[in-house]
């Protein structure tokens, strides 16, 4: 027995040993994810707070996030990012010398669950604003709810509610207007079908209504496809949105990273990607892991709809800061962000900039009222990630990024193809927003160093 | 409902998978012959060798010793248990030690999602050199690994099959298989037979393990609870066939697939292995209940 347990000691720690030695839970598939920062080669995150160097000790400002994290779905890196964007604020003097403490709750789709999580979060925690959800069913769930206590929540949306009510504002397309744009380039190619693939999850039908409309206007045939998550048959899957589309057609794909890829690569393993004119994706594709473990064969094959500013090629003081805070914070630790630079996290980052942003104008004590007033009176802010300046406002609904680029992996990297294009008014919920709030202006482009 | 022509490449895909369940459940066979345990950690075990594998080959390190090293974790692990376990458990129900190797799939599944986290973006993939080459048949694609994960199966089936029949070991096998105390009572080594088929059944989930990441998905998940599939085919055979399992593994991995493309279907293709299974388990109670009562007449 001695001489057993013994053996079975020894076993666990070589196996331990072994798994320890060969996992590198910070390392991509293939080539680095992380782009540094191109200004300098030394990571320069004082510019995140108004005084440099000087840690926040004051009264903390408590704010709060939801975001769904099972398997196959994961929204986890948006709200590390955000973390560690008010990590930074926090370092670097805080917010009027207050540090931000920041409450994240992950659920799994279930709407009880969901519920306690933001009654925890404001009986509990006592935030005084929510930021960086990101959830397949939380603003359906909470809606009401944030609407009868005053919040108004700055988040990545996803669900109809997070466009469709007053009190939620994204700084997302989310997946419905995300797949618009992928499918109005794909429409721009003059393809004869579209296939329009997504996971099988709460709202298939409001996100596949704007894909839709699009191809109905454009009178091009759209075929709507779910496949549960995660994916178990990924070679069948590739085929037959293959063989749906047809040699002409576009296979546009609505998945996070990790599912999009096992379809991606296992059409390149089929050697079928080239059986259709093109493929496509929303947002969640435009992340360098995606990029980097495709390889070269998908350069101006893949179109990615880029709800945020792409970061690979850029050299401005706000994206230098992005990737500067995810190189210090975000690579290790608590909130480390495992997808790295990309959609997800520039989410995250964009969000948690303008919560900041809003809390230095506030002159007087740091309430739910006060807090929430400064939210919603964002107006025409410059977040440098987006194509427009940002609004938050007093509307029935909120789409306040309504335009965007797609982009296209590049040798490991995703690089521009299109520059801002506004998302078509062929789009019902795109049409009664901007009869309501405008058309919001171009951001300038902000100064590079 | 699509053509023939339609289904042909499904029909590829679900052999290539089905291959792998094949050589899975002929695993968890030949060691519930030996050993009376249903092997609920297979998927787990082949699971995280597979996640090792990717870690070594990020960094650098030779694939073919990368790929030796999928097979070595799983082989020990599963060996490591079964000596250490396999013994103390060796009088309880089939129920209760099939209940304990959930106990070392919970434990790979927390060191796995601790390891490599499957929160955020972070996308892996495993690509065997076999991937990127292939033949087509009648304008289908087939590529070498889809050739390897039938022939695997097929190989190992067949193999097992001839080993339990005409070797010592697998003689000794059968025989702890029909009476556990007579044949250590005949002087067999009971003990040296359970770690061979253990150390044979961990092996197994290691090449499964591969196969499976990279015709599937690197995901511990997926991966973990691809072993459904297997042990569907594997009580459809009833834990003692091996030629039934690896008939029951292709028609479970090829209608699977085949349903792909009926859009109707196609979201439920997941519930095969348990539809498939239930049919199989409800037809055989009734035959059984049926020959009884012809039996007792």
């Amino acid at each position: 027995m001695r001489t057993t347990t013994a053996f079975m000691a020894i076993i666990a720690g070589a196996a331990l040993a072994l798994a320890g030695c060969g996992s590198s839970p910070s390392k991509p598939s293939s080539t680095s994810s992380t782009t540094p920062p191109t200004s300098s080669t030394a990571v320069k995150t004082s510019d995140c707070g108004t005084k440099p160097g000087v840690k926040a000790t004051g009264t903390p400002i408590a704010l709060g996030g939801i975001v769904t994290d099972q398997s196959g779905t994961s929204f986890t890196d948006i709200a590390n990012m955000a973390a560690d964007y008010f990590t930074c604020v926090n370092d670097n003097g805080g917010i009027n010398g207050h540090p931000i403490k920041y409450y994240i709750e992950t659920e799994q789709t279930n709407p009880t669950q969901i519920a306690a999580d933001a009654k925890q979060l404001v009986d509990t925690d006592h935030v005084l604003g929510i930021v960086g959800n990101t959830s397949i069913i939380e603003c359906s769930v909470d809606s009401s709810y944030w609407q009868k206590l005053g919040y108004y929540i700055i988040d990545s949306g996803i669900a109809p509610e997070c466009y469709s009510t007053p009190n939620s504002a994204a700084v997302n397309m989310g997946p419905r207007y995300s797949s618009d744009g992928a499918v109005q380039y794909a429409l721009a190619q003059h393809v004869s079908k579209i296939v329009f693939d997504q996971s099988n999850v709460p709202g298939t039908g409001y996100i596949a209504a704007g894909p839709n409309a699009l191809a109905k206007a454009a009178h091009v045939a759209i075929q709507q496809l779910t496949e549960n998550v995660p994916i178990s048959n990924a070679d069948s899957v590739a085929i037959k949105e293959v063989d749906d589309a047809g040699p002409n057609g576009a296979v546009i794909l609505n998945f996070t990273p990790p599912e999009a890829l096992v379809i991606l690569q296992a059409a390149q393993k089929l050697n079928i990607e080239d059986h259709v004119k093109l493929w496509g994706c929303s947002t969640p594709c435009n992340t360098d892991f995606l990029a980097a473990s495709l390889g070269p064969k998908w350069n101006d094959k893949l179109f990615v709809n880029a709800e945020l500013t792409p970061p690979d090629f850029t050299n401005t003081p706000t994206m230098n800061l992005y990737k500067d805070i995810y190189q210090q914070y975000g690579t290790s630790g608590p909130n480390k962000v495992t997808g790295g630079i990309g959609s997800f996290s520039q989410m995250g980052f964009t969000e948690a900039e303008i919560a900041v942003h809003a809390l230095e104008s506030i002159k007087g004590a740091y309430t739910v009222a006060s807090v929430n007033a400064a939210f919603k009176g964002v107006t025409n802010f410059n977040t440098g990630m987006l194509c427009q300046l940002w609004t938050y406002g007093s509307y029935p609904m909120h789409i306040p990024n309504n335009e965007d680029y797609t982009v296209t992996p590049d040798n490991g990297k995703m690089a521009t193809k299109q520059g801002c294009t506004q998302i078509s008014p062929v789009d019902p919920q795109i049409a009664a927003y901007r009869k309501d709030a405008g058309t919001a202006a171009l951001a300038p482009p902000l100064s590079t160093p | 409902m699509p053509s023939w022509q339609d289904f042909q490449p499904f029909l590829v895909t679900g052999l290539a998978l089905g291959g792998v369940y094949a050589l899975s459940g002929v695993g968890l066979v030949v060691l519930y012959q030996a050993t009376g345990v249903v092997y609920l950690a297979f998927g787990a075990v082949g699971a995280m060798g597979a996640l090792i594998t990717w870690s070594m080959i990020s960094d650098g390190i030779a694939n073919w010793l990368c790929w030796l090293a999928c097979l070595a974790f799983s082989g020990v692990v599963t060996l490591a248990y079964g000596i250490t376990f396999g013994p103390l458990l060796a009088k309880r129900d089939p129920l209760v030690k099939a209940t304990a190797t959930l106990g070392l799939l919970l434990v790979l599944f927390g060191v796995m999602d601790l390891l490599w986290t499957t929160s955020g973006g972070e996308s892996r993939a495993i690509t065997l050199p076999t991937d990127n080459g292939g033949f087509s048949i009648a304008q289908i694609q087939v590529t070498w690994t889809q050739v390897i994960g039938l022939a695997v199966g097929v190989v190992i089936a067949a193999g097992t099959a001839a080993f339990l029949r005409y070797t010592k070991l697998g003689t000794a096998m059968r025989a702890m298989a029909n009476d556990r105390e007579i044949t250590a009572t005949l002087g067999v080594p009971v003990r040296r037979v359970e770690a061979a088929a253990w150390l044979g059944c961990g092996l197994l989930a290691g090449v499964a393990g591969l196969l499976l990441a990279d015709m599937v998905a690197l995901d511990a998940t997926t991966l973990t609870f691809l072993v459904i599939s297997s042990l569907a085919a594997a009580l459809i055979a009833r834990l003692r066939s091996i030629a039934l399992t690896f008939a029951a593994a292709i028609v479970i991995g090829v209608v699977q697939n085949m349903l792909v493309p009926i859009n109707a279907v196609s979201n439920y293709n997941d519930m095969t292995p348990f539809v498939l299974a239930a049919i199989a388990l409800l037809v055989l109670s009734r035959r059984q209940v049926l020959s009884r009562a012809r039996e007792d007449t």
